[in-house]
């Protein structure tokens, strides 16, 4: 176990993307479950808090220490199996996703998770439930998730697989290792139907594996994970289409969803749907020259391709035009290259916002709001409008597919900030009226717990910490995650 | 105006290259192949040059039926038509350049465009050679292209700064980064290349010049040396730095 504190080593630690940052004591890596057993019981009898690292790609500052010590799960970087007959991999929680992902596609499988960064530990992904540009047809990273060990924040141990505990009714029995049994009973709350990655996931008769999925490292360690993969798909076909006007594009990207999702006899069957507005392409265009001068939007679309190609391109080709579509503009991946191409395309422009913002000092203000299908063109709009009333820059890009934006305002200065903050508060309402979510795929962390409070009363949110107080009766493990240590009481 | 583009299918420099069991060639077995990434500008350039001053393309490929991928490629972007040289030999660069030059000459191109060098050998030779064989002008490693009439006029990278030649047609250019951004494909032209045919043709026998005796892998890179994790290392650091490495 390597323990740091000297404060230029643990400088790191102390901060995540969303470049919220805090303070610790010492920065703990232990090289086994052993050593984070020997670690959390420790802390448990002193009752000093842990904050659990992954690889700090985060949006939300849940990794970020306020006090206590940072444990990270780095050295804990093995894939342990990969099993081609039965589909499935067993891996250590810092085992990169990219890494991972090219291992697993080299032998013919496919594991469909993609946030866009994927510089990020499965581990992460798996405590916030991330999802991406294929969670379209795939869903979050939940779906894949068949078992998971974890080291309870009292240091007992806990192995779980999918199908093996489920809650009956809404009373939840969870045995321990040690076979100690952890109960409590789950809070009766409607979750919003959308993408999700707010609060603790919870519904009466309930698979026991969901609640840990997405929990943002609140209730345990995640040591282990068991995933499940599928065959990977060969011929895949990925565009990027560009409009004269985004009515146009959001017309495209609705009738791609129905025909995707809700029509039986339709071949389109989009894997991922991704929606860049005209202020993104502008930002995009200084390193793509080839982006249209007159587009005003732009949809990025992939399919996988297994029946007649032809008759599939001139489906999509028949959309396109219907929606006015750029159709001599339009680019076609040929290759695995460009593919990949298309894929940073859409991973750049969150770097360029956020260097863009950095070099200037200043910080952005950016949602992960999803609303249902039917309300989604409207929402657009409306927050649109929202964005320009306040006066303000944005871009707005995202998984249009999913129903589910990040428009990200762009303050000149700090009274600007403060009506990004204000307008922010009001996107969140907005979405929450809708029955959408405050948060698709970030998660609540440390940033969102004020935006969280409009989705659930006081008396939902100290249910949910009522969970996390049974498995961590002494409040160490990732306080100030999802909710404010004081509804831990 | 007919312009040619040469292209080449070559390993993806991602791709781990090792030698084959006869020790002369690579082995090619999970080797992803790609269109040569120089050939993009080639093509790109040739297409740009058809928009300007009209005529019909036609790219030429010397390899095997894996060639047809890198082929459609260039068909999908645009390119007219495509021929391809079918062999299972492997050419050095003069027979690469005394193949291709033949087809040129069938095609009667005036304008031909290469990738600056081809990325799996690296000889960077082959378009001048072509040029040679012809008795075209010839400008290599071009960033900047302007043909008006029969004048050319090209910007070429030379260290420390750019050099500007003014030649005529016929002439072969090789295309170097920066030159161009190679379109992508549209779905009309992924169809539209689907009609196009490629026209194969066996290519007259030629005898290399050269012959590879053996290849072989570089030697590994030592690993690392770590000397310490905090400034107590310092001196020594600096002491190997200068005793050893002779770097300062
Ligand atoms: C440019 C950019 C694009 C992004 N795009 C997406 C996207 O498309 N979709 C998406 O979902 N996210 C996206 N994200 C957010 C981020 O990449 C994900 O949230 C990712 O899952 C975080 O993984 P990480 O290893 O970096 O975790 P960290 O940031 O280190 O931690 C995230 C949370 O997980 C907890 N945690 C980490 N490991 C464990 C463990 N072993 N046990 C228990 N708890 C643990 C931490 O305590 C923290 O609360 C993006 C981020 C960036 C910077």
């Amino acid at each position: 176990m390597i323990i740091k504190s000297n404060p230029d080593e643990i400088q790191n630690y102390l901060t995540d993307a969303s470049n919220y940052s805090g303070k610790c004591e010492a920065v703990y890596i232990p090289e086994s479950e052993q050593e984070i057993v020997e670690i959390v019981s420790r802390c448990n009898a002193d009752k000093t808090k842990i904050t659990v690292a992954g690889n700090g790609t985060g949006l939300t500052g849940g990794r970020v220490p306020e006090g206590g010590i940072v444990l990270s799960t780095e050295k804990l970087n093995k894939i342990l199996e990969i099993n081609s007959n039965d589909k499935y991999a067993v891996v250590q929680p810092s085992v990169l996703l990219n890494e991972f992902q090219e291992e697993v596609e080299s032998r013919n499988l496919f594991y469909p998770p993609d946030p866009t960064e994927r510089n990020c530990y499965i581990g992460g992904t798996v405590a916030t439930n991330a999802s991406g540009a294929r969670t379209f047809k795939y869903g979050p990273t939940r779906s894949y998730v068949l078992g998971l060990k974890i080291v309870l924040p009292d240091g007992r141990k806990l192995r779980i697989e999918r199908g093996q505990f489920i809650a009956d009714g809404s009373h939840a029995i969870i045995p321990t290792e040690d076979g100690s049994i952890i109960s409590f009973e789950l809070p009766n709350y409607e979750m919003p139907a959308t993408k999700n990655a707010a609060g603790y996931y919870c519904k009466e008769k309930m698979d026991m594996i969901d609640l840990f999925i997405g929990s943002e490292g609140t209730l345990g360690i995640i040591t282990e994970i068991k995933l499940k993969l599928i065959d990977l798909p060969k011929n895949i076909l990925s565009c990027i289409i560009f409009f004269n006007s985004q009515e146009d594009a959001l017309d495209f990207v609705e009738e791609a969803v129905r025909l995707s999702r809700y029509t039986d006899d339709s071949i389109i069957s989009a894997r991922g749907l991704e929606l860049f507005d005209k202020f993104t392409l502008k930002f995009l265009r200084s390193d793509y020259s080839n982006i249209p001068e007159n587009a005003e939007a732009a949809v990025w679309f992939e399919q996988e391709i297994d029946g007649n190609e032809d008759e599939l391109i001139s489906e999509w080709m028949e959309l396109i035009s219907k929606h006015n579509g750029m159709e001599e503009d339009s680019w076609i991946a040929n290759d695995r290259k460009e593919m990949d191409k298309f894929k940073d395309f859409r991973h750049a422009i969150a770097l360029k916002v956020n260097d863009y913002m950095s070099q200037r000092g200043l910080k952005k203000v950016g949602t992960d709001v999803a609303v249902p299908f039917e309300s989604f063109k409207g929402f657009y709009f409306d927050t649109i409008k929202l964005v320009c009333e306040a006066g303000l820059n944005y871009v707005v890009y995202g998984h249009a597919g999913d129903s589910h934006i990040h428009l990200n305002m762009l303050p000149d200065n700090a009274e600007q900030y403060n009506k990004a903050i204000e307008t922010y508060r009001q996107i969140c309402s907005n979405a929450v009226k809708l029955k959408g979510t405050v948060s698709a795929e970030h998660g609540i962390g440390k940033l969102k717990r004020e935006y969280f409070k409009l989705m659930y009363n006081d008396d939902v949110i100290k249910k949910m910490a009522l969970i996390k107080l049974a498995f961590d009766t002494n409040r160490i493990l990732n306080i100030g995650n999802i909710f404010d240590e004081k509804y831990l009481t | 105006m007919k312009i040619a583009v040469c292209l080449n299918h070559v390993p993806d420099t991602a791709s781990k290259i090792s030698v084959g069991q006869d020790n002369q060639s690579i082995d090619t077995s999970g080797v992803t192949f790609v269109v040569n990434p120089y050939d993009e500008f080639a093509v790109e350039e040739a297409l740009k040059t058809k928009e300007k001053v009209g005529g019909d393309t036609v790219v030429i490929s010397l390899g095997n039926d894996n060639n047809k991928e890198s082929i459609k490629k260039a068909l999908a972007m645009g390119v007219d038509n495509a021929v391809l040289l079918k062999t299972n030999e492997i050419y050095d660069s003069l027979s690469v350049a005394k193949i291709l030059a033949n087809e040129i000459k069938t095609q009667n191109a005036e304008i031909v465009f290469f990738g600056k060098q081809s990325v799996d050998y690296d000889n960077g030779a082959v378009g001048q050679m072509c040029a040679e064989l012809l008795g075209y002008n010839s400008v290599s490693v071009v960033v900047g292209l302007e043909i008006n009439g029969n004048k050319v006029r090209a910007e070429r990278e030379i260290e420390g700064g750019r050099e500007i030649v003014e030649t005529e047609l016929p002439v072969v250019i090789t295309t170097q980064k920066g030159l161009n951004e190679p379109r992508y494909a549209s779905l009309k032209g992924i169809m539209a290349a689907k009609k196009k045919i490629i026209d194969e043709k066996i290519p007259e026998n030629c005898s290399n010049y050269t012959e590879t005796i053996s290849m072989k892998k570089p030697p590994a890179k030592q690993p690392g040396r770590i000397i310490g994790t905090d400034a107590t290392a310092v001196p020594e650091l600096i002491r190997l730095l200068k005793e050893e490495v002779k770097v300062i």
